[in-house]
């Protein structure tokens, strides 16, 4: 898939989750390599603990599971309406951490080639 | 692979196993084999009932389709759980009425092409190529019944399959987002589209003939114990898997299963254990058959791919509970429009209408039974469209009526007054 329009996804379905909680400010941070990206969300929802593990979970899905990604993983980002399906990006994506932060909540999501290693990454990472 | 996958692929084998050696010792190794290959050479378009050609034949075909499934699933390294489980009964159960390895092989081939182009792996696109296998007859009707020479019209018949399972994963995708995954045989609507442009240029070739019902109305008691015996060892099955002892868990599961949409991608055995998934599956199994007792239709091999297919998704979205309110709307549409509950289309649709298993899930009883009410009078319209060449009418009929439905409240919800901005 074209990188621009497998972000665009993955922006589109962490937004619309991110809107279901009606925050007053949000916002979407990218920074692409060669081989990767990252991209942080943050509102000023903070959430409990439970639901950040939630979050996490479905994110972080506990295996690979390239049969669904490539097909009902095209789903992702374009459908406003229903509420937001995070497993679709998490079976799309390398890594993701959540966490609250003084005033809301933050998720950064790593994505890239099979040769991608977010650790290197020259942002910051929180897990 | 883990404990409970290596579990799940025994079950599976046992099944298939189980399938060949009685189809083999019902009828003898024989007849069974002469019949198989007697299947091979039909065109198979919807309604073909193979166990009119004998109940060990279409048992021994349904096995072996059964079994290339699963040999995908286990070379391509992807998770047998249940969306890969839903695909391998579905095929099985087409096995009885369509579906033949001859046919099947030349769509998983062009698949395979498809993902070599675009650089994925089989894994990647192995559901389209498990489910799209509903194309089938494209192949056989091309090769057998066209009244070409054979010699051109078996290549013709492998070129076509190809062609159809190579473009297939790009129309997967683009339909996949008209219905929003509330259509759970979502590759059959797929097929069906594709069918539409195949019957079309069959019909504007004159090669396209009518299509023509082969309904297997004789009593056969391996037929009739078939699904029940099935369910019966899913259960036993599950509860070997969950233990015994953790009996307690599993039902726990089992009703908290029954709270899930079911909207694509739902895979049951991920959401809760794989006995609670096994359970569902063999619940299911069990209510179909009590269904088609009760409307006293046969148990022939369209049935029985009905059952098979509504088991199959039982893990893979479907759950007692948002199952019943669809299979409603189609027992109602029958009596509202003078049908008999037991006759070919009806019967059928009431088992594959559990496609649209999501809109109740989502939106509740009422839309549930709108939606099996819309569906049978569609269904019973759609296969003259593409000709019979998609074996997943269904999926085709549940595909349209489901994006009727979603549009419909998508364009409620998204004109929400009160949510808008102040003026």
């Amino acid at each position: 898939m074209k990188r621009k329009e497998f972000l665009g996804r993955l922006i589109g379905e962490l937004t619309n989750f991110m809107l279901e909680g009606n925050p007053l400010r949000l916002v979407v941070s990218l920074h692409q390599e060669e081989d990767g990206a990252h991209i942080s969300f943050f509102d000023d929802i903070p959430r409990s603990k439970k639901e950040l593990d939630k979050i996490r979970k479905s994110l972080n899905p506990k295996t690979q599971r390239p049969e669904l990604a490539q097909y009902y993983g095209q789903m992702a980002g374009h459908d406003m309406a229903w509420e937001a399906r995070l497993n679709l990006i998490g079976w799309q994506i390398k890594q993701a951490s959540v966490s609250n932060t003084d005033s809301g909540l933050q998720i950064d999501i790593w994505l890239g080639s099979d040769a991608f290693k977010p650790e290197n990454f020259t942002l910051d990472m929180k897990i | 692979m883990e404990r409970t996958e290596k579990s799940l692929y025994t079950i599976m084998l046992i099944f298939i196993l189980g399938l060949a050696v009685t189809g083999l010792a019902l009828d003898g190794p024989v007849t069974t084999l002469q019949g198989f290959l007697h299947l091979q050479i039909r065109g198979a378009r919807l309604i073909n009932d193979f166990t009119q050609a004998g109940v060990g034949a279409a048992m021994f075909n349904a096995a072996l389709v059964g079994l290339i499934g699963l040999t995908i699933v286990f070379f391509a390294t992807i998770s047998l759980s249940g969306p890969t489980i839903a695909a391998i009964f579905t095929m099985i159960g087409f096995g009885f009425f369509g579906k033949t390895p001859l046919n099947i092989l030349p769509i998983i081939g062009g698949v395979w092409i498809a993902a070599r182009v675009t650089r994925n792996t089989l894994g990647s696109y192995s559901l389209i190529a498990l489910f799209g296998t509903a194309l089938g007859p494209v192949v056989t009707f091309i090769m057998f019944e066209i009244g070409l020479p054979l010699i051109s019209s078996i290549p013709l018949g492998i070129f076509s399959g190809l062609f159809a399972g190579f473009i297939l994963p790009g129309v997967a995708g683009s339909i996949l987002q008209l219905h929003q995954g509330y259509n759970l045989y979502t590759t059959g609507f797929s097929c069906g589209f594709i069918g539409l442009f195949v019957s079309g240029l069959l019909v504007a070739s004159n090669k396209m003939e009518p299509m023509t019902i082969i309904w297997n109305t004789a009593a056969e008691p391996a037929l009739y114990l078939l699904i029940p015996i099935l369910s019966v060892l899913l259960i036993i099955s599950a509860l070997i898997i969950d233990g015994f002892a953790n009996i307690r868990e599993t039902l726990t599961e089992l009703r908290d299963l029954q709270k899930l949409t079911g909207r694509l991608p739902t895979d049951i055995f991920d959401a809760g254990t794989a006995g609670s998934a096994l359970i569902n599956m063999g619940l299911l199994g069990l209510g179909s058959s009590l269904y088609v007792w009760l409307v006293k239709a046969p148990f022939n091999g369209p049935v029985i791919g009905g059952m098979l297919t509504v088991m199959g998704f039982g893990g893979f979205g479907k759950t007692l509970k948002n199952v019943w309110p669809v299979v409603v709307g189609v027992v109602l549409a029958t009596l509202v429009f003078g049908k008999q509950l037991s006759a070919p289309g009806p019967i059928l649709a009431a088992l594959f209408c559990t496609t649209l298993a999501p809109i109740a899930g989502q939106f509740g009883i009422m839309a549930g039974v709108i939606a099996g009410f819309t569906h049978l009078f569609m269904v019973e319209t759609t296969a003259a469209w593409h000709g019979g060449l998609d074996l997943y009418n269904n999926g085709f009929a549940g595909g349209l009526t489901a994006t009727l439905i979603i549009a419909l409240l998508q364009w409620y919800r998204t004109n929400r007054p009160r949510e808008d901005f102040q003026v």
